[in-house]
């Protein structure tokens, strides 16, 4: 069921500069939510402009958490909101990573894409094997991971999250990838991880967030699918990276 | 509802306020508030618009197809829709199924034989109660607005459509034309039963930082609070020479924006780009209109062109 409502913020955080972690109460147990699912959020402040979609970071007693990357107004303004504020949320929607349950997998992510990975990271007593890759500019971004790669080498290894991804995959036997980041960085993972299992979760210009505008469109196949609506998680080799 | 019952040529509304076309789907019907209740009673709505429909499928524009500009959203969604025979085999049923409300088909063609064939196929289905003629479309480039820039163009599709069909024929105009009451008149002389105005204006996003056009087809649909003067202004123009009602759209976003719309000329309205913004807001508006007549008394029919 996909409720359009005020959540209630109970806490506020700036864990890295340019980000925000929003935790809010959902007011009643939230069930059946799968990491790669989003909602549709708005700042207070930001009444008439369209909501922002937004990863959801973790489900707990009753209160989802989001990590926002800072990019633009609409985000800026999840900065200035107050632990007992109210956010506007339409949501749960999307479909989700598929589980990993025994499955020696790679998680991927770069830059905001971090989230979906790191609820599935703390999900990875399921899986046979599980490492959790992370890659963004320099180590003001920087979240809990496994093995962390920096552009500009101040934390980690110096390179992008997608340099050792091939060797990795051989090392551990990895028969799953799940990545998330932007889209030069997927297709990059999509060209690398043809021969394994290989699941993206994609971020689009979103408008209604429910299937209806047809605005979140990207390639997939012979025709389009909506991020919203059919993704935004889709199998990597069904994408056809060259038209993005 | 009655203080804003209305009507469109040959079709009773319940409600004023409608859906503009490519805006809504059966899925803001689905959508709940913090009670579980339904967020949108599709009783609010005087008719339900689907989106444009093309005789063949068509896949729709790369992406991106969107931006939010400063005061209203860019679109080039460029008519992606399963074609007529999806239509008529998947959607329809369900359509029929789920409304209680009257069914308006947008459609568009690639030519006036196709527009005409397209009618034909959809005339017998009871559950269809009007169709809005599409000739304003900016982001295709045979169908739409290559038929709405012209009135002679317009007068000979709409004669021929006129002809076919006996239910309500809205025909929707573009804004972007030299001289909108022409092609007003032009829809009106061949046989439209009401009008609908406006589609979305021409418009373009630019990234200063890189150069690179917003949208993959560079100019695309301008729609939201942005266009509403425009369209106040074109919906004034036309009601001004068309004796047949107008659906008017453009910006509508409160109760407020409705009303003014009436006032300019309009018998019903559309909610478009709002749709996206408060999900909620075609209920809004029509609760709105309702307790404001309500409140002085006045049917929202009498304030139809009252303009001073």
């Amino acid at each position: 069921m996909i409720t359009r409502e005020l959540l209630k913020v109970v806490d506020v955080s700036i864990p890295a500069p340019q980000y925000v972690k929003l935790k809010l109460d959902a007011g009643k147990p939230m069930e059946n939510l799968l990491p790669g699912m989003f909602y549709e959020l708005r700042a207070p402040s930001q009444a008439g402009r369209l909501f922002k979609p937004i990863s959801i970071l973790d489900v707990e007693d009753g209160c989802l958490s989001f990590l926002i990357k800072v990019v633009g107004a609409g985000t800026q303004a999840f900065t200035q909101v107050k632990a007992g504020d109210g956010v506007e949320a339409l949501g749960p929607l999307g479909n989700g990573f598929p589980g990993i349950e025994g499955r020696r997998v790679l998680l991927v992510s770069g830059g905001a894409g971090y989230p979906p990975l790191a609820w599935l990271k703390r999900e990875s007593h399921q899986a046979e094997f599980c490492l959790h890759l992370h890659g963004c500019a320099s180590a003001d971004e920087v979240f809990p991971c496994d093995l962390i790669y920096t552009a500009d080498g101040s934390r980690g290894s110096k390179g992008l999250v997608t340099d050792s991804v091939e060797s990795l995959i051989i090392e551990h036997k990895i028969d799953l990838v799940l990545s998330c980041g932007p889209i030069p960085m997927l297709a990059k993972m999509a060209d690398i991880c043809k021969q394994v299992e290989h699941y993206v979760s994609m971020e689009a210009y979103m408008a209604c967030g429910i299937g209806v505008c047809h605005g979140c469109a990207i390639p997939v196949d012979q025709s389009y699918k909506l991020v919203c609506k059919d993704g935004p998680v889709f199998e990597a080799n069904r994408i056809r990276w060259s038209e993005l | 509802m009655r203080y804003i019952e209305s009507a469109l040529g040959r079709l009773k509304l319940a409600s004023c306020v409608t859906v503009a076309s490519g805006t809504f789907g059966l899925e803001y019907f689905r959508l709940r508030d913090a009670a579980g209740e339904p967020l949108l009673p599709q009783e609010s709505l005087g008719a339900y618009v689907s989106k444009t429909i093309t005789y063949e499928p068509k896949a729709g524009n790369p992406s991106p197809r969107l931006c939010e500009t400063e005061c209203g959203l860019l679109n080039s969604i460029g008519l992606q829709n399963p074609g007529l025979k999806g239509f008529l085999q998947n959607d329809l049923p369900v359509l029929k199924e789920t409304l209680h409300i009257p069914l308006i088909v947008s459609f568009s063609g690639s030519s006036t034989d196709e527009f005409c064939e397209m009618i034909t196929a959809m005339e017998p289905y009871q559950e269809i109660a009007g169709f809005e003629v599409n000739v304003s479309c900016p982001n295709v480039e045979k169908e739409g607005i290559a038929f709405g820039a012209d009135p002679e163009v317009i007068h000979k599709l709409v004669s021929r459509l006129a002809a076919i069909t006996d239910k309500e024929l809205i025909v929707k105009l573009s804004p972007n034309v030299t001289d909108i009451a022409q092609m007003a008149l032009a829809a009106q002389e061949a046989g439209a039963s009401s009008l609908a105005l406006i589609n979305t204006l021409w418009g373009m996003a630019i990234d200063w930082k890189t150069g690179k056009a917003m949208l993959s087809k560079k100019v695309g649909g301008y729609s939201g609070r942005g266009v509403k003067p425009v369209a106040l202004a074109l919906v004034y123009k036309a009601a001004q020479v068309a004796k047949i009602p107008i659906l008017a759209m453009g910006g509508i976003h409160t109760w407020q924006d409705a009303l003014e719309f009436i006032y300019a000329g309009a018998s019903a309205v559309a909610v478009g780009t709002a749709n996206f913004i408060d999900p909620g807001a075609p209920v809004k508006i029509a609760k709105g209109l309702h307790d404001y007549c309500k409140a002085n008394d006045i049917h929202i029919r009498d304030l139809i062109a009252k303009v001073k």
